[in-house]
């Protein structure tokens, strides 16, 4: 029996099917459409009903510009902890050791994830900036404007799956996820600009300006009000680029180890 | 010992790093943000947000805690041990039970750390110590009252492809989110639009944060009281039976 040499673009191919197979088994599983799509639209909803008119009393403008960009990177961030959820039970069924052994490139497995939680971002995306548009949410810019608009949740999303990957493939059960996702979304809320900044202590101001989620929701924020935002889409770059250098290796050795350890029922 | 304390103290060596810790970090984590978020934003009239917001956080963990509920209610139900327990000679209730006063032991220590750290923020419990005694019997009862909801309907959906998944309680999530933020808990109700005034007004969790905010001032509306008290009685009648029920059906 003769092997042929993998073809050079299976890497291509076969990320498409792990990505297929993630989105049907989500699509099926509740939690993650829940948490992905039905927890944050309602939370962009519930949230602006709640501050809309103080925050409008308060700084004259409409809190939406910012809530919108909020939720969806939120929900990108809560879909990926969701997911991250399954990854252990797949992990101890034997699913990722199963898949590990199949004569498939070893990194479509991890690109094919990747692939997935960035489609469903950006379905998320899509779905809340809608429901944005129904409260009187407009995009103002350009379609460039809108494309970038689009494009850093699913860049953020990214970054933040890699570190659920990390964590998720050698936590003991998904409580440890908590722990990363507790204060991913509040720093995401912290930089919603509702609350106005001024209206917190004056000692948390530069944390807020400092941490990583602020330029990540500002440049949404402007992008949506029709300008492009050099500074800050610059800065989100680069907190990408460096937390990708960290969490990438990290993601990369647990995801192999988990697939080769066999499983926690063997 | 009893069957029921046995299987109380399982639920709690079995939560004591999963889910008990979240009863103590939960009230406080949500006290301080929304406390942080909201004091400068929501106008609340004469008193101060620690001092209005303190009741809904109550609320809110004790709804979240009825999510859990309804997750373990699924799994003992479905699992192999809980099979089992059902052929011994103990009480069919009994699991019911002690999952009812794990939830009582969980909604006690809720409460003692949410008052805790609204102490450190400025809330006081000015109505004294009848009033203390009676906020303290109103949240336990409001804990019990939707504990028992919870775990009706974890067993009843227990064998449907939801609860293989693990995700009973995420059905509820949304609902318990409608209600907590679009309730005159978070903020009075001039603070929403005005097409929502009439659900805001009259939807049970707003009831039931007056009553609570009413009981730590010391004045408590006689019509509210008795819309807040039909409330916890009618779920506890009505779902408490039903769980009762669930338990002696036989598979």
């Amino acid at each position: 029996m003769s092997t042929s040499p993998p073809l050079r673009s299976s890497l291509v191919n076969e990320s498409l099917v792990f990505a297929g197979q993630l989105l049907t088994h989500w699509r099926r599983a509740p939690i993650v459409p829940i948490q992905s799509l039905l927890f944050p639209t309602f939370l962009l909803i519930t949230y602006y009903l709640l501050v809309g008119k103080s925050i409008m009393k308060i700084t004259g403008t409409d809190s939406l510009y910012g809530l919108v960009p909020t939720c969806a990177i939120a929900g990108a961030f809560s879909g990926a902890l969701a997911a991250g959820l399954t990854l252990c039970l797949e992990r101890d069924r034997g699913l990722l050791s199963q898949l590990w052994a199949l004569p498939v490139h070893r990194a479509s497995a991890l690109t094919g994830r990747l692939l997935a939680e960035a489609t469903r971002t950006l379905l998320s995306t899509a779905v809340i900036t809608a429901v944005g548009v129904g409260f009187g949410f407009r995009f103002h810019g350009s379609w460039l404007a809108l494309l970038l608009f689009l494009l850093v949740p699913i860049l953020v999303v990214l970054v933040f799956a890699m570190a659920v990957i990390a964590i998720a493939v050698r936590a003991k059960d998904g409580t440890t996820l908590i722990w990363l996702g507790l204060p991913a979304i509040t720093a995401v809320f912290a930089s919603s600009g509702s609350p106005p900044v001024e209206s917190l202590p004056s000692w948390m101001w530069p944390l807020l300006q400092l941490q990583p989620m602020q330029p990540v929701v500002d440049s949404m924020r402007k992008l949506a009000q029709g300008s492009i935002p050099l500074e800050s889409l610059l800065q989100t770059l680069i907190w990408t680029v460096v937390m990708t250098a960290i969490v990438g290796p990290l993601a990369v050795r647990g995801y192999r180890a988990a697939a080769q350890a066999g499983g926690a029922r063997g | 010992m009893t069957a029921v304390a046995v299987l109380t103290e399982r639920i709690v060596r079995d939560t004591l790093r999963d889910d008990l810790p979240f009863a103590v970090l939960a009230p406080a984590g949500n006290f301080v943000i929304f406390n942080l978020a909201l004091r400068n934003v929501i106008d609340t009239g004469g008193i101060s947000y620690s001092q209005y917001v303190l009741p809904v956080i109550i609320v809110q963990v004790t709804l979240l805690g009825a999510l859990t509920t309804v997750d373990r209610a699924t799994r003992d139900q479905q699992s192999e041990l809980g099979v089992r327990l059902r052929t011994l000679p103990i009480s069919t209730v009994a699991p019911l039970a002690a999952r009812m006063l794990y939830c009582l032991f969980r909604g006690g220590i809720a409460l003692l750390a949410t008052i805790a750290i609204g102490y450190a923020f400025g809330f006081r419990m000015i109505g004294g110590l009848g009033y203390l005694a009676a906020f303290t019997i109103l949240v336990l009862t409001l804990t019990l009252a939707l504990s028992v909801s919870a775990d009706a309907a974890g067993v009843w959906v227990a064998g449907t492809s939801i609860a293989r998944e693990g995700g009973s309680s995420q059905i509820l999530l949304v609902p318990q989110l409608l209600l907590v933020m679009l309730s005159t808990g978070m903020a009075p109700v001039e603070s929403f639009p005005d097409w929502l005034h009439g659900f805001v007004r009259y939807q049970p969790v707003s009831q039931v944060t007056e009553t609570l905010r009413g009981l730590a001032s010391g004045h408590v509306e006689i019509g509210n009281l008795t819309t807040t008290l039909a409330w916890c009685v009618g779920l506890l009648v009505v779902f408490g039976a039903l769980a009762v029920r669930m338990q002696r059906r036989t598979q």
